[in-house]
This record gives structure tokens, sequence and C-alpha cells, in this order.
């Protein structure tokens, strides 16, 4: 691995192609026992959701009034992992940042699918799943239109908006490099790849417009990743329940996105790379960029943290002070320790750059965060709904067996589509990756790499 | 038809394939300096310094398409709000006003930038001409996704070939061809 973006650099267009391309359709044997596992964690989480259509939410651990679980627990895990895709592919391409160019193509496409898994958890936590098409405004004979008053409104258009950005954004930053695929591929493959590129054939007229648009891309998707979370964080902060209304909930819950988001991208392109052997477009400059996000962020999420507990002691509020001590100490302590430790203990190391530089290093401290993460979300919603206002209605919830499969499920899911993805398109950016190298020139005139 | 556009719609393909970006340059400007338009430049990649040269700075009008789609979005978010809720007012959760903008602020801004995105999306089509799958044949170049760029004209004047095509060869194409014809290139190149 080296440590600088120009180090081991392709010297010419036509080598980042190849390096790139040459991993497409060629399935080894790691590559196909990961999918194997993938799509067969997806397939008993299909089979679990069957069991809960067929039986009901019963066999969900639901117990009330904790009638908001690990559903919505991992629906918002899965929407926070998507952002630090938007983070790094939108804001880091405003701000010209030049470590983005080796990773971004794949935290997009992590992105896109995390936000689809998200995507199916508001679906499962309905239980009556075919009735989806309520959370929609539709023309109807009764004017029963939806409350656009009500934060999970707000949530359905933020999802919804964010998943169709990102998507767009994701497929036109393809488009210039599907037309390189094509241009190296033959018969049905090329056809395929041929319809994929829209017939991108690199004129200036399509440079020209894929660059305005390209930057307007990304300007409205730099905010609407910040909004996304916000609207997430809403969902818990406008209601009046102790432990989550709160002010600080939509910076709280951005930070967290793009930490747990930024893990994600560790823990996936770590192994990637070294699988590929791509380490002249993706290496330790990179990753420990990546680190670096976590950390701050990381201080961000332990700030928080302090402040929720200042805030609960010093506004003398019994039942806001209630909450945040039983969380430490009450029945689900193990999560609220579990997430402390993940989120606040655990990235310290990567203060030292000797641990930041180390793979085994940052992939097991990327596995903590994302574990801490998940519990994070854990302990915002179930603690809060298990020990509510009157202590007669404190619960206790249990995951049932149905809820682990589905959630399991969810994983193989994201990596069924993740998995296909890095077989079947570029999954880092070609052209941009081209930008990075001195164009070839033959006369005097210098012209540098971007 | 008029006798020039005649003259033009029935014109000559002739490309020049160059290997290098300084030629490439050189050979947009010596076309510009000789009064002789109509080309189209293949890239590899957005190079700046070929946009700059072909189109001096202007901006790109998908601009206005984001700017229509975000206006669109706005008040597409606030007449889907306010009307649905208008439509039945007895309905008033939380004791709000039946128009209450600020929730419905979150809906009018999801919509600006969904409405913005896809307008985009719409530009960037039309403009770029995508699908572009009925693009003349020169513009289908394999090897300009790889490492060449070119300068191509679809229907260059007859009066015009002689000179584009001494303009290429002397900023250094390395290949040109004239209608399905090879008539000049660089052994090795």
């Amino acid at each position: 691995m080296h440590e600088s973006i120009d180090a081991n650099r392709p010297d010419s267009y036509a080598a980042a192609n190849r390096d790139i391309i040459r991993v497409l359709l060629k399935p080894n044997l790691g590559w196909a026992v990961l999918f194997i596992i993938a799509t067969s964690m997806m397939l008993y989480g299909f089979w679990c959701e069957f069991q809960q259509l067929t039986w009901g939410l019963g066999i969900a651990g639901y117990n009330p009034p904790i009638m908001w679980g690990v559903y919505i627990v991992t629906f918002v895990f899965w929407v926070g992992i998507g952002h630090a895709g938007t983070l790094i592919s939108a804001i880091l391409f405003l701000v010209r940042s030049r470590w983005r160019t080796g990773v971004y193509r794949a935290s997009e496409g992590m992105t896109v699918f995390a936000v689809m898994t998200a995507l199916l958890f508001p679906v499962l936590h309905l239980g009556r799943a075919w009735q989806v098409y309520w959370f929609f405004p539709y023309p109807n004979q009764r004017y029963l239109w939806v409350n656009f008053k009500s934060p999970l409104m707000w949530d359905v258009f933020a999802i919804s908006t964010y998943f169709t950005v990102s998507a767009v954004f994701f497929f036109i930053g393809l488009v210039p490099d599907l037309a390189v695929v094509r241009d190296h591929s033959t018969g049905l493959v090329k056809k395929i790849y041929a319809v994929l590129a829209l017939g991108w054939h690199g004129t200036d007229r399509q440079w020209y417009h894929y660059m305005g648009a390209y930057g307007f891309f990304a300007a409205l998707a730099a905010p609407l990743v910040l909004s996304v979370h916000s609207v997430v964080s809403w969902d818990f902060a406008m209601a009046v329940t102790a432990g989550w209304h709160s002010t600080i909930f939509p910076p709280y819950f951005v930070a967290g996105a793009i930490f747990s988001g930024c893990a994600m991208v560790i823990t996936l392109l770590l192994p990637m790379t070294y699988a590929f052997k791509w380490h002249a477009y993706v290496n330790m400059w990179h990753f420990e960029h990546l680190a670096k996000m976590c950390l701050l962020t990381s201080g961000i999420l332990t700030y928080a943290y302090g402040v929720e507990y200042f805030i609960g002691w010093y506004s003398q509020n019994a039942y806001e002070w209630g909450i945040f001590s039983w969380r430490a100490t009450g029945e689900y302590a193990w999560a609220f320790w579990i997430m402390v430790f993940c989120n606040c203990v655990a990235p310290l190391p990567w203060y030292f750059r000797k641990v930041r530089t180390n793979p085994w290093a940052l992939f097991i401290i990327s596995i903590f965060v994302n574990i801490g993460m998940w519990f994070e979300r854990f302990n915002i919603v179930i603690s809060s709904l298990a020990h509510q206002f009157d202590p007669a209605t404190h619960a206790y919830y249990r995951i049932s067996p149905i809820e682990y499969g589905i959630m399991i499920g969810s994983f193989g899911w994201f990596g069924f589509w993740f998995l296909l993805f890095l077989q079947t398109l570029p999954a880092i950016a070609i052209a941009e990756i081209k930008e990075m190298i001195a164009p070839p020139v033959r006369g005097a005139a210098h012209v540098e790499a971007k | 038809m008029s006798a020039a556009h005649a003259e033009v719609a029935s014109g000559t393909r002739i490309k020049g394939i160059y290997a290098h970006l300084d030629c490439l340059l050189a050979g947009i400007e010596k076309l510009k300096e000789a009064g002789i338009s109509g080309f189209q430049v293949l890239s590899p990649l957005p190079r700046h310094e070929i946009l700059e040269a072909v189109y001096e700075g202007r901006p790109s009008p998908v601009r206005w398409w984001t700017l229509v789609g975000g206006i669109t979005g706005i008040n597409t978010g606030l007449l889907l709000t306010s009307l649905t809720a208008s439509q039945w007012p007895m309905i008033n959760p939380g004791g709000k006003p039946v128009v209450a903008l600020p929730p419905y602020a979150v809906i009018m801004f999801e919509c600006t930038i969904l409405f913005g995105a896809l307008f985009t999306l719409a530009g960037l089509i039309v403009h770029c001409g995508l699908p572009g799958f009925g693009l003349d044949k020169s513009l289908q170049d394999p090897r300009v996704s790889d490492d060449k760029f070119g300068i191509a004209f679809l229907r260059a004047s007859a009066k015009d070939l002689e000179r584009i095509a001494a303009i290429l060869s002397d900023t250094g194409a390395i290949e040109i061809t004239r209608g399905d014809d090879t008539i000049y290139e660089v052994p090795n190149a």
C-alpha cells in the first residue's frame, strides 16, 4: 500500500481503463463464496418476512408501548450508512477534494444500495405490506390525504427524494465509464453495455453539458444529504417523549450518519482494494482520510452524548434525567455501553498514524463503529419507548427470531446488490481517474493533471 | 433549401485522430483562426482546455433546467400540501393551522431538490442528445474512450476539405479519414 495519491499511478489513460475494467464479469472464488453467503442471508430474510406476512406482526417482538423495534432501528442504521457516499461524491466534489476520486464510485454504490435496503423497513414495519401505497398522497373519493404536518410524511418525501437523486447521480456518473466498458467488450455483453451507455461517445457537446449538469447534481445532493438525516431525526425529536424531544438531534444524527457511513466505506473498500489489486487507485492515503473523517464525527458524537446527559441533569426535568440515567444503568445498559465503547472509545487509536494506516486496525475498528452505530439507534428507539412517563407502562422489548432473520436478510440484500455491482459496473470512476493522470503531450507545452 | 445549405447537407465527413492533447488544442485553434467551424471534438475525459477552446467559457444551458425544476418543485410542494389540507379543513392534526408553512417547508424543500434533479437530468438528456445511438459513425470511435482525441466534421464543404486536412496533419493528427478512406496515417503512432 502506498501513502500518496501520486504513488504508483498509471501513466496512461489506456492503462487506467485496463486496470479498472479487468475485474468485470470475471467472478473469482472469493467473490462467489461471498455472493452465495449474501444470497442465502437474503433468502432467509425473505422467508422470515413471508412468515411475518402470514402470521402478522405478532411474531415480531413488539411489546406495548414499545411499538417501534428493530425494523425502525435498522431503517435508521441503513439510511445513515448511505450518507457517506453522498458526502464523498457530492460535497467533496464541490470542495474539489482530491482524495474522493478513488473511492467515490464504490461509496455512491453503497449509498444507493443502503437506501434501497432502508426503504424495505418501513414496509416491513407496516406488517400489512400491501397497504404501502397509503404512504403516498393519491387522489381518492374520500378526500383522505396524507398528513403533511407529520414528520413521518416528511420522512417519506425525504427518503424517496434521497433515493431518486442518489440513483440519478450514480447512474449519470457511470455513463462515460460504461462507454469505456462497451468499447472493450464484444458480442452480447457489448450490446448490453451499449444500451446502458446511452450512446455516449465523448463528444465535446456531451462533456460540456455533462460537466454542467454534474455540478448541479452535486449542488442539489449536498444539502439533500444534510436534510435527510435531519428529517429522520425529527421522526423522534418532534415527539414529546423523554430522550427524543431534543433540538440537538439533527446535527447529532447527521454526524452519526457520516461516522457510520465512512466506517462502512472502510469495511467494504479495504478488502476490495486487496482483492482487485487496486492499490494504484485506492490506497492508505484514502483510508487515512476516511479514518480522520470518522475521528472527527466520533468526537462530535461523543460531545453530543455528553450534552444529552448535561441537558438531562441541568434541566432538572425528572423524566429527562430519568431516561438518561436509566439508559446507562437499567435493563438496556449493556446496549448503552456497547454504543459508548464502539463509538467513543474504539476509534481513539486512529489518532495514531501507525494505527490508521494499518489495514487490519482500520478494518477491525470500522467493524466496531458499524456495530456501535446500530446500537446507538437501538438505544434511542427502544430505551425511550421502554421507559416512558408512567411507570405502569414500562416494558421490555426482546428481538424475536423473525426480526433477527429479517435484519440478517437486510445485510444479505445489501451484500447481494453490492457484490453484483462490483462484477458488472466500474467500481472506480474511470473518467475521473484519467483527470488525475497527466495527459499525453508531444510538444514543449506542459499540461498538468487536474 | 439554399445553395449553401445544400452544399453543407451533401458535405463530406472528415476526421483527425490525435495522440496528444497539445496537438489537439493546436488543431482547434488553427481551425478557429481559419474561420472553419462545425467540428466536434472527441475526448476520453472532460479536459477544461478543450471545453474552453470550443465554448469559450459560456456556461451550459442545463443550468436553466435546474432553475426551472427547482422553482417548479417548490411550488409543487406548496400546492400539494396546501391544497390537500384545504380540501378537508375539518381535519386539523396537532392543532396547527390548516395551511401551516413551517411543517410544509420540509416537503417544499424535498420537492425543490427532487424536481431540480429530475429537470437537470432532462436537460442533460436533451442537450447531450442522449440516448445517442444514432450518432454519425465518425463520432463512434472506440479509441477515443481509451486514450486518443479527435476532431470530426460530419459535413465539411468541398471547398474546405483540403484546408481542413492540411490543418489536421500540420497540427499532429496521427490519422485522417475522409469519408470512409484513410488519407493520412502516421505509422505506429
